[in-house]
This record gives C-alpha cells, structure tokens and sequence, in this order.
C-alpha cells in the first residue's frame, strides 16, 4: 500500500479515535443541560479502578421497591420512576420493565428479587464518583462523621436524568461538595 | 552464538582446522548479515520507552486533579491522544525507521485508553470494565497493519485476553461467554500469518508462537459454563491441536525454544492426563450431550481431525506419535467412561505410561537427552501420583519407585555410551 493511502486511512482511524470520546462528553453535557435534576440520599465508600484512579462508591438509600409479582431477574435492565418526596430527595413511585411513556425515569439493574420481603432490589448506574486519589478515603471518613453529629443521613447525590440516563454531577455532605467538605 | 563463532575462528585457523580464507569468508558473511538487520536494541527500547509513558500518563491522569475546571480537564484528555496521533502521523508521512512505528504505536494506544478513562472519570461514567477495554482494542486495531507493529499485535493479544477473562471469570455469577474474543483475535491472525511467511526464524515470530497458545489456553476456561466435567475435554481437544500444529514440519523443524505450540501441547496434555488418573475424577454427577461445552468440544474435535487428516495428505506424518491420536482415544473414553470410574482410571493410567514410552522412544530416536528425560519423567510423575492413591501396598509401590530410577539411570547411560561410540566412529 502507498504512503498516501495508509495516511488517509490513519487519518480517518485518528478521527474515529477523536469521535469516540467526545461523543461520550457530547452525550453527558446535553444531560446536564436539559436533564432534570434530583436528589438522590448516599453512603460513600472508597474503592479504585485501575484505569480510572480513585472513587467512591455511592450505595444509595434507594435501593429496593414493593412489586406484587415475580418477572424480575438478576441483572435485568429495569426502568424506575422517581418523584421527589416531601424532604426534596429522589424516591421511586413506580418500575417498569418497559421504559414509561411519561414522567420521569431512569435506568437501573436488578440485584435480585426477594420472595420473602416482595421487593426487588436494584443498582443504579450512577454509582461511582471519582475524586482526587488523597480525597476518597477521607470523603468516606467525613460522611461517617457528619453521620455521627448531625441529624439523619445528610449525604446525597446530585444527579441530572433526562430520558431514563443519568449524569451524577457532584455528592454533598450537609449541602457542602464532598471535595470542599473534605478540605475542611 | 555469532560472536561466539567469530571469536572462535583465530583458533581454528592456528589449529589447521579451516584456512585463513574460509575465515575471512565467514567473518564478512556475519558482518554484511549484522549491517542489513535494524538495530533491534533501538526498537526495543524505543517501544520500553513509549510503553511507560504511556502508563505513566495514565496514572497522572488518574489523580484525577480537583483543582482544574471540567473544560481544562477535558482539554488533558484529548491532548496525549493528539500528541500521539501527530507522532504516528509524522511516521508515515515520513516513512520513518521501524523503532518510530513501534514507539510512536505503542505511545497512541495508551493514549487512546487514557483519553477514554479520563473522560469517564469527569462525568463519572460508572466503569464496566469489559466494555472500556473492548472499545480501547477496537479503535486500536487498526494501526496494527498501519504501521505494521508486532508491538501493537503484542498488547491486542494481551488485551483481548484480559478482555474475555474480565468477561468470563471476573464475575461468577454472571452466565457470559467471551464469544467477542474469537472475532477479536480473528484481527490479528493475518498480522501472524505474514510473519510466519515472511520472518518465520525470527525472535519476534516465535514470542508469538509462544503468546497465542497461551491466550487461547487462559481463554477457554471463559467458556466453560454450567458442565465444568466437559471442561477437562475441552483442555485436552485444546493441548492436542497444538500439539499436532506443533508437529506440522513448518513448525517442527525450528528449534524447540521456538515451537510454543508444541511444547504448549505436550505439557497441557500430560497434566491434564495426570490429574484424571485419580479415580475419584471419574465419579460425574451427570453428562449433557447438548450444552455449550459439547459443541465447543466437537469443534476442537473437528479441528484435530483436520490438521491430522491434513498432514496424512502431505504425507507429513512418517512415525506413530501417540500424542497425536490421544484426542481419539480420550474423547472415546469420555464418553463411555464417565460414571465408570474403574474403566477410566486404568485406561488413562496406561495412556500417561504409553505417553511417557513414547517419549523416551522419540527421545531416543533424535538423540536428545532433554526428550528422553521429559519422558522418563513423565513416568515418575505417574508413579509419584499413584503414591497417594492408599490402595496400593508398599511393597508395589516401592518396586515401582525402583524401577523407575534404575530406568532413568540405565537409559541415560545407554544413550551416553551410544552417543560416545557415535563419537568416536566419526573421529575413524
């Protein structure tokens, strides 16, 4: 093959290396933009990914839902309602295994579905929030200490939803980012 | 081994053993041969140096740095991966040396995956790991015969391998098969297939035919999934088709340092052997003829029967070798074997004693004392296994322990004094 036609091929294939992340930045930001945003209550912990540096692990309070019958399987891809309750956190008025024609939802998977208590429950796929390496053990720290002195769980997620996908945006402690917190 | 003959050339010429001549002769030959080949130093560290920094940019961008803004961020997560593009793009355009290909590659594919990485890490995109790295080989695949890189098919092979194995044993609960991995590796057999044509005597050609026998054997595992009993077939199809590749004279008539596929088969199919010739392997809850195992398994079958049936044609096959027929026999006794413990035992105990026989026979044949002793400790591997089966009285088992030293003794010795006598008929 000539010179010219291996760089035209290189060419399109640098273009195609270009594409594939900005696309993923494209898809985030119209989120952010046009997305509704809700307030979903959390627990941090502080695992990392290989590639990815440092995050903390957001087990959310809304993990389970009340259903009446038994279609649900592990690892299923499942459609989850949410209504913002008195306080102004997220909760789930209903799921779906087909995504619902209005309101709004988000996309979720299911742990596994329990005979005994009849909820299913579920892992959103927002849960990782990555942070400077020397911050997420301390984001852990300071969440169990702001746990200890003040009222109820004050830790929750900011998250942008827009047609069932979702953008976590930042985590607060008592209205704080959790970087800022951790600063403290 | 060429300055090794080069420093030995004064002596042979002072001892009359060649003229002064043929010594010039031969030290001209290596030093035009040293001139054509590129400096392979160069390369390697050209791609070790590439390769770090690489890595080395990924880490730095893993602090994930608070203080930058989103948009300053983003602007770091595409700027290694242009610098690597413009290198790349400057070694073709340029038409430049073969370490400016492999390093400037080795330097674009890490980028590639730092780029995606970092962007996943500022909108915090949960990472499903094996969908990351499928992404990271595919949009790298490509420069593999852009530039013509072994360095770029190297990290592919590992890649893919990491891939099927994040796919398939990462999680144990989930029912995945890997089946992306043999369309994966399919990209790059043409990349192996020029350099077996080409350079087949290569150092770079035999870490190849080191590094697909085990890919694929870390990989088959992912495809073992609810019958982990016909897993063991699988193996042993798997070990047998590279044996008999190995035993293809295109491969046979290299060095066996060079001949993975061999070596790969002859040890995977002895271990294998081994650990079935416990009786308790032979107690099997069930066995389910259609599942996924069984089709895997009739395709290996398949696979061995052709490359056999191939090398008859080509009239390749001149001597039995056991090793190669080994498949027939186990897949048989698979079949039949299984739930009669008794049968199995016996028969795969007297195929590893054949197998073992085999071997010292072949060793013989060839004079080589490697071979030889490979096969003879074969045997005592046997024997040392069936020293734990309690069973047995000591009196057999200590008899056995005997023979099977005086055997290592007494053949070696043979073949020595064989050897010695070759010797000095040569010096008459």
């Amino acid at each position: 093959m000539k010179t010219k036609h291996i760089f035209i091929l290189f060419i399109i294939l640098a273009i195609v290396q270009l594409c594939i992340p900005a696309q993923m930045i494209n898809h985030r930001e119209s989120i952010l933009k046009e997305g509704k945003v809700f307030k979903f209550k959390t627990e941090p912990v502080d695992p990392s990914d290989p590639f990815k540096g440092k995050y903390i692990y957001l087990n959310y309070e809304l993990r389970s839902f009340k259903v009446d019958n038994v279609v649900w399987k592990p690892s299923q891809d499942i459609y989850i309602s949410i209504i913002n309750d008195s306080l102004g956190f997220a909760k789930a008025s209903a799921i779906h295994e087909e995504a619902p024609k209005n309101g709004d939802f988000v996309m979720a998977k299911v742990d596994r579905y329990s005979s005994a208590k009849e909820v299913v429950r579920f892992t959103f796929p927002f849960n990782e929030f990555y942070m400077e390496e020397s911050k997420a053990y301390d984001a852990e720290v300071a969440h169990r200490n702001a746990q200890r002195d003040s009222l109820p769980n004050s830790t929750y997620a900011l998250v942008y939803i827009k047609e069932g996908e979702a953008v976590l945006s930042n985590v607060f402690i008592n209205d704080i980012p959790i970087a800022e917190f951790v600063e403290k | 081994m060429n300055s090794r003959l080069l420093k030995e050339l004064p002596d042979l010429v002072n001892n009359d053993v060649i003229s002064q001549e043929v010594a010039t002769n031969i030290e001209t030959y290596y030093q035009s041969q040293d001139s054509n080949s590129p400096n392979r130093l160069f390369v390697v560290f050209g791609v070790l140096g590439s390769l770090l920094v690489g890595l080395g940019i990924i880490l730095i961008l893993a602090h994930n740095w608070d203080n930058f803004s989103r948009s300053i961020k983003t602007l770091f997560a595409f700027l290694p991966l242009i610098i690597g593009q413009l290198s790349v793009a400057f070694s073709i355009l340029k038409k430049k040396s073969k370490t400016w290909n492999e390093a400037s590659g080795t330097f674009l594919f890490f980028t590639v995956g730092s780029s995606i990485a970092l962007v996943s890490q500022i909108y915090n995109i949960p990472g499903n790991l094996s969908t990351y790295v499928l992404t990271w080989i595919l949009l790298c695949a490509p420069l593999i015969y852009l530039l013509k890189s072994n360095m770029l098919a190297i990290l592919h092979l590992v890649f893919i391998t990491f891939y099927a194995c994040e796919i398939g044993y990462s999680n144990y609960y989930s029912n995945e098969t890997p089946w992306m991995y043999l369309a994966l590796i399919a990209i790059v057999v043409p990349h192996y297939l020029q350099l077996l044509k080409y350079s087949r005597n290569d150092n770079i050609t035999s870490i190849f035919n080191w590094l697909y026998p085990l890919s694929l054997t870390i990989v088959l595992g992912t495809f073992v999934k609810d019958y982990s009993e016909l897993g063991f077939l699988m193996y042993i199809l798997l070990f047998s088709v590279f044996y008999n590749l190995g035993k293809i004279p295109f491969f046979d008539s290299q060095k066996l340092r060079k001949n993975g596929y061999l070596i790969f088969g002859s040890l995977g199919i002895v271990v294998l052997m081994l650990a079935m010739s416990f009786d308790s392997f032979w107690y099997v809850e069930q066995l389910v003829f259609f599942a996924q195992e069984s089709y895997v398994s009739l395709v290996l079958f398949i696979v061995n029967v052709l490359i056999l049936g191939f090398a008859y044609y080509k009239k390749w096959i001149k001597s039995f070798n056991l090793f190669q027929y080994v498949f027939i026999l186990f897949s048989l006794l698979y079949l039949g074997g299984l739930n009669q413990p008794v049968v199995g035992t016996i028969i795969v105990n007297i195929l590893i004693l054949a197998l073992g026989i085999t071997t010292v026979k072949i060793g013989a044949d060839k004079f080589h004392f490697g071979i030889l002793n490979y096969g003879l400790f074969i045997i005592t591997a046997l024997v040392v296994c069936r020293f734990f089966d309690t069973n047995m009285s000591f009196v057999i088992r200590g008899l056995l322990f005997v023979g099977v030293g005086l055997s290592f003794f007494l053949t070696n010795y043979i073949m020595l004094k064989k050897q010695k006598s070759k010797v000095e008929a040569l010096k008459q």
